[in-house]
């Protein structure tokens, strides 16, 4: 089951949408309905960021499937909707991996809700890949992902293509994002 | 009109553009929900995105189990919380003449039809008062995220009714009045404090970005027993966002709040302050003023984020017991923990008395204190097991003996102490029962 809702988009703040803009932003949400979210990223380039319409649960048995089994390079911003700062900190990680011209999962983890109320959320993390909620008891899921996190947001986790997996609280050091993607 | 016609072609492209992206908007969500892996604005991983992939079923409710308790004047126990159709009710237990204590059916209250957040750091506030008062406050959110006004139910007969929610501050911006904590002091006046954005939204801008650090705490205060409210009264700018804030009254019978700080430039720690009502300084005679802030705790832990884990505050003989959670540099390591300290009179710490929980899983710490006897008590998880702890001291706070009190599978409330007089008891809710331990040193 999925949460629909509405398709949202939203411009690059740098390099505001004009007549080619607009076209190439019409072009890439017609293809997209046609041809699906990878066709229109390839289309649109860096010009269009789409706001994620759908959930997946996260269980307790969701992140050792992701860190075995999961893409790499990856990046897990785990987040709750009460957190201020945690929008400005995925920008920042956003902005590191589109200059890096890398393919990484970007991937948004709400903790504290579910459903619609999630995707009322998502705008705040435009240009997301992935959007997952918590799903089961709150404790035992942050204890599968780190024993020692101690439930402050945002908290992130960069899996390397190498198999690395590093961790921070908020945006992570120059050294760890140099590292994550080399 | 020239202009007009040659944008007409790109009018109606991007209409059609819109209109087919909308119609299959739909199977888009599919897609991703089944696994297919989906590329918007970051580039996607070339690996397979199913590793954790899973369609969500349709889920209960979690359940909203914070909740406010207190002792009534006549000794009985009260607690005030939302059940699982979201409505807001009141039990009591009596005290018990042998066994242990034993809740009355919850008593639901019309709150009006008001959403009530009751979940974590955010949950009702239950406060028994002079002349048979007994507020119930909460934060109602509203539609905008993150905003919401705190919200008061006031009985005047002991509990047997309440009047209709009014809405305690005077600001009415659709903004944050949130994470609110009342109390009453020795001479009988109502103090609210809440976290506020107003101050936030009213800064100038850089960029897109208000250039303010956090957000506010603003007070207010009533000498009638919460019928009517003064000004609301600015305590501090720049308080973190979402963590609760304690209150304890001091052997002078005044309030003081405490709450994690933003301090310059990014320093989550905690700072404290007076409540005060009619102080020289006030605009107007009745009008409150608050003391200075001092900073209580220095853990310099510089982050931007949010850690959803405010203090805990209790009188002691010379001064204040508190609780608080930090990460603290130590050598080359960042320690993170619940710590405990005592703090002067004044609010100022005394390092010397700061030392870490006996447990790296200890979290929401409260803190109570009645003489020389002190009990800090903490929810630790391991899984789907939460363990209640007591931390209890005979001597002041200078040396501590910890007990385990219980456990429980799956969600839970933290814990919270509630004294009266010598009795001195631990309230721990889970989702099937609201279980009380008395405290015994």
């Amino acid at each position: 089951m999925t949460f629909g809702s509405k398709q949202q988009r939203s411009a690059d703040r740098e390099r505001p949408v004009g007549r080619r803009g607009v076209l190439a932003a019409s072009m890439a949400l017609a293809l997209s309905a046609w041809g699906g979210p990878a066709l229109a990223q390839a289309q649109a380039g860096r010009k269009l960021r789409v706001t994620l319409n759908s959930v997946v649960h996260f269980d307790e048995t969701t992140w050792a499937r992701l860190v075995d089994k999961g893409p790499r390079p990856a990046a897990y911003i785990f987040t709750t909707t009460f957190c201020p700062n945690c929008p400005d900190a995925f920008e920042k990680l956003r902005t590191f991996v589109m200059d890096s011209h890398r393919p990484v999962e970007l991937v948004v983890v709400l903790m504290d809700v579910d459903g619609p109320k999630a995707l009322e959320h998502a705008h705040h993390y435009t240009g997301a890949t992935r959007l997952y909620t918590f799903h089961g008891f709150e404790p035992a899921i942050r204890q599968s992902v780190d024993p020692k996190w101690p439930n402050v947001t945002p908290y992130m986790v960069l899996l390397g293509r190498d198999g690395s997996v590093q961790r921070s609280i908020g945006v992570p050091e120059p050294a760890m994002l140099k590292k994550w993607l080399p | 009109m020239t202009s007009s016609l040659a944008i007409s072609p790109l009018r109606a492209l991007l209409a059609l553009g819109t209109a087919l992206a909308l119609c299959g908007s739909a199977a888009w969500a599919h897609q991703d929900a089944a696994g297919t892996k989906v590329a918007h604005g970051a580039q996607a991983a070339t690996a397979p995105a199913g590793g954790g992939a899973r369609p969500a079923p349709a889920r209960k409710p979690r359940p909203q189990l914070g909740s406010g308790v207190a002792f009534a004047p006549d000794g009985a126990l009260w607690l005030a919380g939302v059940d699982l159709q979201g409505r807001m009710f009141v039990q009591s237990a009596p005290v018990p003449a042998e066994g242990g204590w034993r809740w009355t059916p919850p008593r639901i209250l019309d709150t009006g039809g008001d959403a009530i957040s009751a979940d974590g750091e955010n949950r009702p506030k239950l406060v028994f008062g002079p002349q048979g008062t007994v507020l119930v406050a909460y934060t109602q959110p509203l539609a905008k995220p993150n905003t919401g006004y705190v919200r008061l139910l006031r009985s005047t007969d002991g509990g047997k009714t309440f009047a209709a929610p009014v809405t305690v501050h005077a600001d009415r911006q659709v903004i944050t009045h949130r994470f609110e904590s009342l109390g009453f002091d020795a001479k009988g006046v109502l103090h609210t404090v809440w976290i506020d954005k107003r101050d936030l939204e009213a800064a100038p801008k850089v960029g897109n970005k208000p250039n303010y650090r956090g957000a506010a705490i603003y007070r207010n205060t009533s000498s009638d027993g919460g019928a009517t409210f003064g000004p609301d009264i600015k305590v501090a700018d720049h308080s973190c966002e979402c963590c609760r804030i304690a209150l304890g009254q001091g052997a002078d019978g005044e309030l003081r709040a405490m709450w994690r700080h933003v301090f310059q430039p990014n320093v989550r720690d905690h700072a404290i302050a007076v409540l005060r009502a009619g102080t020289p300084g006030a605009a107007a005679p009745g009008v409150a003023t608050p003391g200075e802030p001092v900073r209580a705790t220095f853990d310099d832990w510089r982050v931007d984020a949010c850690p959803h884990h405010g203090p805990g505050l209790a009188a002691a003989e010379d001064g204040f017991h508190t609780v608080w959670f930090g990460i603290r540099q130590q050598g080359e390591e960042k320690v993170a923990g619940v710590r405990y300290g005592r703090l002067q009179a004044d609010g100022t710490p005394r390092p010397d008395t700061v030392r870490m929980l006996p447990d790296d899983r200890a979290e929401h710490a409260d803190v109570a204190a009645q003489g020389q006897r002190v009990a800090v008590v903490w929810r630790s998880t391991d899984g789907m097991t939460s363990t209640l702890k007591a931390w209890l001291s005979a001597d002041g706070g200078q040396t501590f003996q910890v007990r385990t009190l219980d456990s429980v599978q799956g969600e839970n409330d933290f814990p919270r102490l509630v004294q009266s007089g010598q009795r001195m008891v631990v309230v721990w809710r889970n989702a099937e029962e609201v279980k009380v331990h008395d405290i015994r040193f």
